[in-house]
């Protein structure tokens, strides 16, 4: 297959990548560019572990095509914080306890990031409904809802 | 109309394998700058066994938590910690960290009495110092005493191993199969649709007797995310088979709940402290969620008056069941 070129603006830098014309944005991050922070859990747009921000809108990069990327402007969860430096968001999951096997959590992080974006504080209510294409199997979800308000109070204090 | 009730759901679990032997071994090394490095097989798995055996072996050795690195479930390097299953590791791999730092602080023991002129009974390790229990003024920085042992060429290096104490099954099924139990109760409170079969779980409480919580916020953790999972088995998980094969293996056939299906979690963390625990812990990992299905079923019934036998309790299940219990009672009017 022939391969075509793609441009992008990732985590504020600009990549140029060849890829094949029907290779999803996940199949992109995780082969190309060897960001593996997005995951795949299902690969049909069901559980939100591949979730990337696009333009600041979440979006499952596993039924993204590639190609639709050209021009946009796209956030992984590796472009968030640093390990000396977490993002607010991070490190309210961190400290409460919001993460188990961490496989939804990039997900999760950047879906919160995106919803507290928009609503600097949302109601319980708004966070579910935010949340809900994001599947987590260990948490049971109690922690992570609390997560997002300690991340809402944390950001506004900035 | 809507109707509610609620259910109580109690179980106990063995911890381990049932009545076979499932040891499992770990090696400690304190170095010179009093960092520990420990070395098991035994895998997190994102419930937290990591976190929880660096704790055992800080509170153990007297060192901060931040000292310890762990090195985990490799087969190349660790030994064998068996199975990160049947809720084992906090008991069992526990106890075997707890024994390889309880030996390599022999070592330390053994020359701190050796340079205090103490017997080594009479000390206690405790923030990086060692002290005489009789006379507090006795003491020796942990760091002086790994720079002794450094001195002449002594390596502070401990190794353990933990095997529960159970007995096979005879053929009636009498032994010892397991060393220890969990118990739990849990208490539910739903709310059913009778116009749509839809059921709402409103609030669970779930108490867990968890010998000794080593971290408790981790423990919470495990009781949230068991009784999601068992509200999820409750009402909406099943396996669907056909000629073997399983029809619904995606996320969009085989639901589980999402973060709108979540009730309010609350748990209590009951201490009833194991002796053969590492500091009294025991395990909670799956009886978080055996109970829930239970109280979930008997809440359901208390609302309408009728009992479900099988799971999960589907909105279609519930229509059913209430089709039935009218028409039966209709008959029962007109005869
Ligand atoms: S991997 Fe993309 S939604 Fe599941
Ligand atoms: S932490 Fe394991 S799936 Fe969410």
């Amino acid at each position: 297959m022939k391969l075509e070129v793609l441009q992008f603006e990732l985590n504020a830098r600009k990549v140029s990548v060849r890829v094949k014309p029907d290779a999803t944005l996940l199949d992109v991050l995780r082969e190309d560019l060897d960001l593996t922070g997005a995951k795949r859990g299902c690969g049909e747009g069901e559980c939100g572990a591949c979730t990337v921000l696009i333009d600041g809108m979440p979006v499952d990069s596993c039924i993204y095509p590639a190609l639709k990327a050209a021009g946009k402007n796209i956030e992984t969860i590796e472009g968030l914080g640093t390990e000396d430096n977490l993002h607010p968001v991070q490190k309210a999951f961190l400290d409460e306890g919001a993460v188990q096997c961490g496989f939804c959590t990039p997900g999760m992080i950047l879906t919160t990031t995106a919803l507290l974006a928009k609503n600097q504080s949302p109601s319980e209510e708004e966070v579910k409904v935010a949340l809900s294409g994001n599947l987590c199997r260990c948490t049971g979800y109690t922690k992570i809802i609390n997560a997002v308000k300690v991340a809402a109070r944390n950001i506004n204090k900035l | 109309m809507k109707k509610r009730g609620c259910g109580i759901g109690s179980m106990w679990y063995g911890i381990g394998n049932t009545g076979l032997p499932n040891p499992s071994g770990a090696f400690v090394q304190v170095l010179d700058d009093c960092t520990v490095i420990i070395h098991t097989g035994c895998a997190d798995i994102g419930q937290g066994s990591t976190t929880v055996l660096a704790q055992i072996a800080a509170e153990e050795l007297g060192v901060n938590f931040n000292d310890i690195s762990v090195i985990c479930a490799d087969t190349g390097v660790t030994p064998d910690a068996g199975k990160t299953s049947a809720s084992r590791q906090t008991y069992i791999s526990g106890n075997a960290v707890r024994k390889a730092a309880q030996s390599a602080k022999e070592t330390i023991f053994k020359k701190g009495a050796e340079l205090l002129q103490v017997p080594e009974e009479e000390l206690i390790l405790k923030n990086y110092q060692l002290n005489s229990l009789k006379n507090y003024n006795i003491q020796i920085s942990l760091k002086e005493i790994m720079a002794k042992c450094r001195e002449d060429g002594t390596l502070v290096i401990g190794h353990g191993w933990f095997n529960p104490q159970t007995k096979g099954l005879d053929k009636r099924g009498q032994g010892i199969p397991y060393a220890t139990y969990a118990f739990a109760t849990q208490w539910v409170e739903v709310e059913v649709d009778t116009e749509t079969g839809e059921i709402d779980i409103l609030n669970v409480v779930a108490a867990h007797d968890v010998g000794k919580a080593v971290n408790p916020m981790a423990v919470e953790g495990q009781i949230e995310g068991g009784s999601v999972m068992g509200a999820g088995y409750a009402l909406m998980e099943e396996i669907i088979l056909d000629d073997g094969k399983i029809i619904n293996s995606s996320f969009s056939n085989y639901l589980i709940p999402t973060i709108k299906d979540v009730p309010c979690v609350n748990s209590i963390i009951v201490e009833e402290e194991e002796v053969t625990g590492p500091f009294g812990a025991k395990g909670v990992g799956e009886p978080a969620l055996i109970p829930t299905a239970t109280a979930i079923a008997n809440a359901i019934s208390n609302a309408l008056g009728i009992r479900f036998y099988e799971l999960p309790i589907t909105p279609e299940k519930i229509l059913n069941s209430l089709k039935t219990a009218n028409n039966t009672n209709k008959n029962q009017r007109d005869f």
